[in-house]
């Protein structure tokens, strides 16, 4: 997910174009190798081992690494060195600006430092996000000047991303933005307890169907019930993961069920986080005051 | 063995779809569909099913409080809850109402198997 981040770093920067950087994505989620294929390549499980952990992560929260040592396939040890390897994400990335000529090698080394100092990341840090941390990455850099933010959602926006890559889209760029005023389509459901929450994804038709698709494992071309409950129910999945994750930290909460919304305006306390994906872009919107959400 | 009949109850069409397509190899003799708790217990009350599969979180009337009245309408009925929200607290709750199992969304197929067989050889 580093890539992303780093890679609309230096689009912003004016370093590459959109262009560009659709083109090194796209190279690096050809040559991307995942965690469990290395840890076959490597011996060490079978690929039936790995489709159960594969199983087992689309319904908690945890990493590859965890369920295989939980599940006594590979050893602590083993997994630091699996993690070593994947590492390396960026240089995928690097080479791939340079061999098309998009940046020199010497360019795209002070550009990461320039990025490293901006965010102030250490370099335990900068490993950590690079091993796939995501929670590392959405305190230090996602929610980086919005500490309000990151308080009251960092957890949520965390498990967002992770569900994001696991169930939707590997590339998946989330970024604080402007507030959504009205919304296409808006799924929302409301978690309630303490903290009670407002969440809710709009999207515009196409966002619509790739989420839909994605989720239900179907191609869905028309915006039919079955591509609205999809769109719906991934929302509906995520939050109960999350309930999960707040009960095992001591906190039990319960939800409403979900609902679908067609062309509404929404307005009051809440925030806008953009979600890009490789099939168009959609918003996550998130209140700590679900009373002061207004949509009509 | 009898002929089994199954009830399949979740407010999601793709949750229920799912369901359907990996209860087929079952041959269960007839399948029956809610789409709210209400319905649920209607059907269960009907058709007396050998099982159901209910979600939890429902409009008018969620999964626990369902379970609750099929079990008191048809104690026979085997009811297994299937939610994206197994804190333990749910799961313990509707233990203690009844239920005959739970299955943590997104569905595992080896994981509904195994329930299903299980429930389908203590007839």
């Amino acid at each position: 997910m580093f890539s992303q981040y780093f890679g609309h770093y230096l689009l912003n920067r004016g370093l590459i174009t959109n262009e560009q950087l659709q083109d090194v994505l796209e190279f690096q989620e050809k040559v991307h190798v995942k965690f469990g294929v290395i840890a076959v390549d490597k011996g060490l499980m079978t690929p039936s081992q790995v489709e159960e952990v594969h199983e087992k992560q689309k319904q908690m929260d945890k990493r590859f690494g965890e369920i295989a040592v939980e599940l006594g396939y590979l050893t602590e040890e083993q997994v630091e060195e699996l993690i070593s390897h994947q590492k390396q994400g960026h240089l995928y990335l690097a080479q791939a600006l340079i061999d098309r000529g998009y940046m020199s090698m010497e360019e795209f080394s002070s550009a990461l430092n320039e990025y490293k100092k901006e965010y102030s990341l250490s370099t335990e840090d900068f490993e950590e996000i690079q091993s796939g941390n995501i929670e590392t990455l959405v305190e230090n850099i996602l929610t980086k000047g919005h500490e309000d933010i990151r308080e009251k959602f960092g957890s949520y926006i965390s498990l967002f991303a992770k569900n994001m890559i696991r169930f939707i889209d590997r590339q998946t760029f989330l970024e604080i933005s402007e507030n959504l005023q009205q919304a296409k389509w808006l799924a929302s459901q409301e978690i309630l307890g303490s903290p009670s929450l407002f969440t809710a994804i709009a999207a515009e038709d196409e966002a619509l169907l790739y989420i839909a698709s994605k989720y239900a494992e179907e191609n869905l071309t028309e915006i039919d019930e079955l591509a609205k409950d999809a769109f719906c129910e991934f929302l509906n999945l995520h939050n109960g993961i999350y309930l999960v994750n707040m009960s095992n930290w001591g906190t039990e909460l319960s939800m409403n069920p979900q609902k679908l919304e067609e062309n509404v305006k929404v307005s009051g306390e809440f925030v806008t986080i953009t979600v890009k994906t490789q099939k168009g872009t959609f918003h996550l919107l998130l209140s700590a005051n679900p009373e002061k959400v207004e949509v009509q | 063995m009898d002929k089994k009949t199954v009830l399949i109850c979740d407010d999601s069409l793709l949750m229920r779809k799912k369901l359907r397509e990996a209860l087929n190899p079952f041959n269960f003799e007839a399948f029956y569909e809610a789409a709210n708790g209400v319905a649920a217990v209607e059907q269960a009350e009907k058709y007396k099913p050998s099982l159901v599969f209910l979600d939890i979180v429902m409009p008018e009337k969620d999964g626990i409080e369902a379970l609750k009245e099929i079990k008191a309408i048809s104690p026979e009925t085997k009811v297994v809850m299937v939610s994206s929200v197994g804190t333990s607290s749910k799961l313990k709750e509707a233990l203690k109402h009844g239920a005959y199992d739970f299955i943590q969304k997104p569905i595992q197929s080896d994981t509904l198997a195994s329930i299903v067989e299980k429930a389908l050889k203590e007839g």
